[in-house]
């Protein structure tokens, strides 16, 4: 084979595939919040998420998870069962760890939220990001964000938790690629306590 | 033991880690393009009707709704959804509880909810059958013409299409039990679990003209594209599928979904993009799960536990349309001249079965593995010894191994276990909690065949490694750059993978059965080679050039079979009084030939087990015998492992050496779940002294069988 034009073989295969080549920068991605039909006309909140204010229209039965997803475009809140079976949903609601599927938008005015695009401070991921990834947390990915948030809250409240208590603190987080004891070591790494089977 | 290499072998976190622990991977759910509508499917509440008529008029005039299709407006064809029967997206009659009836497409998903109250559907019920052998019985209702029992599929059968049990016959069975020394006989019965994985069904379905991008998540782009080209008719250059990011599957995201047909049909008839998603409970009862199954055992043997005969009649219970085979297992890892096993898949009003992690085995070794274990027991042979004696040297005693460390596993597993210590005569210890322990064995086939992949070097040093894989949970896209470094003697960062979009990806096989690694990246090993001599050759290419090399081998194992093998160790505590099982030490001993990487092979494998230990407890999907309605879909009906129920699960592997595949590895994923039933069963039996033949082992039979 002859070596050919870089720009040809690109043009050949399809867009994109310099955004793929970038190492993936951690400030938020960009989203435009789309404005409400009129056939769905609600009411004005604030919400607090990640330490910045959004003014947003909501209806009254729209969750927590449904706005952060899909008004504010911050996807890593993932969904998994929307009816708080499974954890993937969680979020921080001043601090305490929340099912965001099972919570309406409405009741979090004025509360304080974080979701794990909060947790890396620019690009300093938060210890335990860097322990998942250490400890190979992720399997397939979708209950990550949960039981990162889940982690999170434990720690803030109980920063060197034994096995039994951080086992007890992420059991509403289920992982059916059943990766929990990777999870539970990299919790306990971050906590100071690797090992440490209490 | 194999030889080390430079970056094979050594433990490397995920390429993609920093993507899924920072939220910013991008599953199918998460793209939004402007002007989406939302789709919903209403579901038939019966699990056997005959529709007779629909009214969507209120429907179609209801807020924000767009389109609307039913039966009468759309006759698509969901070709993978149903490998004999006409599977149609709506079909009428409806065949089980959750049958998709319509689908709908409105601006936001609460409208789309709100109008599907709205549409009248008048059914006539019919009778219905959810247990297999029932669906047998002269009588029965038909739930397709032609009776329930569904025609041979098998992929090695010589005659698909014939209404016959799918047979295997090997020596003399009658000449086999006249040779032995005892004859045992019992039954088994495994249910219906869901492979729950986490992240829903959804389908995005975008035209573009006469293009259709799907992003969908699948564990195959190359299958799904495929199939939609060939169940909407269009050329296979008119489909797009992309996935980048995938939250699970296990087998229940092997083909295209019906919801990826719905969307695009949505889509085309309204003119923008449509995104469907599935709820929890849809997913569990309108996907698919693992095949439920009955067993029945004749066994022969010499007073040395030397086995002579093997007989075992199977039923397994598909639901209404055939997607997968049907199989049962575990016979095949023991030797034994005389064999017979006959297997009956049957259509039932249950909930879809087929593939999920090691298809046909954890059911079938649970049968297997606990019928000999108590052969074991009955002739005082100790289960180790017993393994050692019987388990499989060639495949079917007939087909040499590519390599097999199946005895070696066994050797060190016992070692490690420490076996011999732990060991009791089942029920001998006294007190209301007693421990047990228990092994077995099983496998996974590791196959090896065509797929592709396209290498590309630039000026800069990088390696452009383009692959259709989507990375299940396994740590494809890992292990792919790893083979691609390690072939081309360069560093990890150097290596970016291309994924997950057939656009801009070669055909890769799907990532079911445990194959990528063994196909695809061996078209990296084949593709590094071209590309290595193009380098030799020419020099590094300088400025805009770039070295381009693609492989597409098909690898043939020569009249050899090969194999992963799996031995599992296991001691639990029975509380006899209150009926909990609890694992008190799971040891997982695999030969996967050389292990690429062992920090995510790791993982794979307790996962695996985790799941077996869910199936082998706690996971039933149960109906209501008198409606046909399924009452436990979801993780917390199912009762799903969680952080507070797993024990530690230590993992060995046995490095055997084997000539094919990249450096010699062999099947990870699949094999880990295999043993894991049949371990705890036996363990449970050491334990109490009585043996539960069915699954899942729940408290109410543990006190059953002790009072
Ligand atoms: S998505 Fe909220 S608990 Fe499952
Ligand atoms: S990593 Fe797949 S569900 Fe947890």
């Amino acid at each position: 084979m002859k070596p050919i034009s870089r720009r040809s073989f690109l043009e050949r295969s399809g867009t994109g595939m310099a955004a793929a080549a970038a190492i993936p920068a951690l400030e938020a991605p960009t989203f435009q919040s789309r404005p409400l039909p009129a056939e769905e006309r609600g009411r004005e909140i604030h919400l607090k998420v990640n330490g910045k204010d959004h003014r947003l229209e909501v209806e009254d039965h729209w969750t927590l998870a449904e706005v952060l997803r899909d008004h504010l475009g911050l996807t890593g809140t993932r969904v998994g069962c929307d009816r708080g079976e499974c954890g993937a949903c969680t979020v921080l609601l001043d601090g305490k760890s929340l099912y965001s599927c099972s919570y309406l938008a409405v009741w979090a005015e004025g509360k304080e939220i974080s979701t794990v695009e909060g947790l890396a401070e620019g690009t300093q991921l938060d210890p335990l990001q860097e322990a998942f990834i250490e400890h190979d947390g992720p399997q397939c990915g979708f209950c990550t964000s949960g039981q990162l948030m889940s982690a999170k809250a434990l720690l803030n409240s109980n920063p060197n938790p034994t096995e039994a208590e951080a086992r007890q603190a992420l059991a509403g987080n289920i992982c059916r690629c059943s990766n929990f004891n990777r999870y539970l070591e990299a919790v306990l790494a971050t906590s100071g306590k690797g090992g440490s089977r209490g | 033991m194999v030889e080390e290499l430079k970056t094979v072998g050594h433990s490397t976190p995920r390429i993609d880690g920093l993507q899924r622990v920072t939220g910013r991977a991008t599953y199918s759910a998460d793209v939004q393009l402007p002007n989406m509508l939302y789709a919903r499917v209403l579901r038939s509440p019966h699990p056997h009707a005959r529709i007779l008529g629909i009214d969507v008029a209120r429907a179609l005039a209801a807020p924000g709704v767009k389109a609307i299709l039913t039966h009468e407006n759309c006759r698509l064809v969901w070709s993978s959804g149903d490998r004999v029967n006409k599977r149609y997206l709506f079909n009428n009659p409806v065949r089980f509880v959750g049958d998709a009836v319509a689908a709908l497409a409105a601006t936001n998903r609460h409208l789309a909810e709100e109008a599907l109250k709205l549409i009248q559907v008048e059914y006539e019920t019919l009778d219905f059958v959810l247990d297999a052998e029932e669906a047998l019985q002269p009588g029965a209702v038909e739930i397709h013409p032609g009776g329930n029992l569904s025609p041979i599929i098998s992929f090695r059968s010589t005659e698909p299409g014939k209404r016959e049990p799918s047979t295997y016959v090997r020596g003399d069975l009658e000449k086999g039990f006249a040779a032995s020394d005892f004859v045992f006989e019992d039954r088994y019965v495994s249910k219906h679990v869901n492979n729950a994985q986490m992240e829903p069904r959804v389908a995005l379905a975008h035209w573009e003209g006469d293009k259709l991008t799907v992003w969908t998540p699948t564990q195959g782009i190359a299958n799904c594209h495929r199939d939609i080209a060939r169940d909407l008719n269009l050329a296979l250059e008119k489909v797009r599928v992309v996935c980048q990011y995938m939250g699970g599957g296990f087998g229940n995201k092997n083909q295209c979904q019906d919801t990826d047909l719905m969307a695009a049909q949505l889509a085309k008839e309204t003119g923008r993009p449509v995104k469907l998603e599935l709820s929890r409970k849809e997913d569990f009862v309108c996907v698919h799960g693992r095949w439920p199954t009955s067993q029945n055992y004749k066994v022969g043997v010499l007073k040395d536990g030397t086995l002579q005969a093997i007989q075992m009649r199977g039923y397994s219970g598909m639901g209404p349309y055939r997607k997968s085979g049907g199989g049962i297992s575990g016979v095949e890892y023991f030797r034994c001249p005389n064999v017979k096993t006959e297997i009956y898949p049957a259509y039932t009003n249950m909930a879809v079965s087929a593939n999920f992690r090691g298809p046909p085995y954890p059911q079938g070794v649970f049968g297997i593995a606990s019928i000999l274990d108590h052969i074991a027991h009955e002739l005082k042979i100790d289960p180790v010894d017993f393994y050692l004696k019987n388990v499989t040297r060639k495949f079917r005693d007939s087909i040499p191994y590519t390599s097999s460390g199946l005895l070696e596993c066994i050797r060190q597993g016992a070692k490690l276990f420490e076996w011999k210590k732990r060991w009791h005569p089942a029920g001998s210890q006294q007190g209301p909690i007693k421990t047990g322990i228990g092994l077995a064995a099983g496998g996974f086939g590791a196959s090896v065949g065509r797929s592709s992949a396209v290498l590309r070097l630039d000026s800069e040093g990088r390696l452009w490694l383009h692959v259709g894989v989507t990375d299940i949970g396994t740590g494809a896209k890992t292990t792919m750059a790893l083979i691609a470094a390690e072939a081309m003697g360069i560093d990890m960062d150097k290596v970016r993978v291309i994924s997950g979009d057939t656009d801009r990806t070669p055909y890769s096989v799907g990532e079911s059965g445990s194959r990528t690694t063994s196909y695809t990246g061996y078209a990296i090993v084949e593709a590094a080679k071209d590309l290595k001599q193009q380098l030799a050759a020419s020099g590094p290419p300088q400025g805009d050039e770039v070295l381009i090399a693609e492989a597409t081998p098909s690898p043939r194992l020569e009249g050899k079979v090969r194999y992963s093998f799996a031995v599992h160790f296991v001691e639990v505590e029975v509380d006899t009084e209150l009926g909990g099982v609890r694992v008190l030490k799971y040891l997982a001993v695999h030969d996967s030939g050389r292990i690429i990487n062992p920090l995510t092979a790791t993982s794979q494998v307790q996962g695996g087990v985790i799941q077996g230990l869910g199936m082998a407890l706690h996971e039933e999907l149960l109906y209501d015998e008198n409606t046909g309605i399924p009452l436990n879909p979801g993780y917390y009906g199912a009762r799903v492992m969680t952080h507070v129920d797993v024990p530690n699960v230590e993992v060995h592997f046995v490095e055997t050496e084997d000539a094919y595949g990249p450096f010699g590895a062999k099947a990870v994923g699949e094999p880990p779940i295999v043993p894991v039933v049949g371990a705890v069963a036996n363990a449970v039996f050491n334990a109490i002294g009585k043996r539960i033949k069915e699954l899942p082992i729940t408290r109410d039979k543990i006190i059953g069988a002790v009072s």
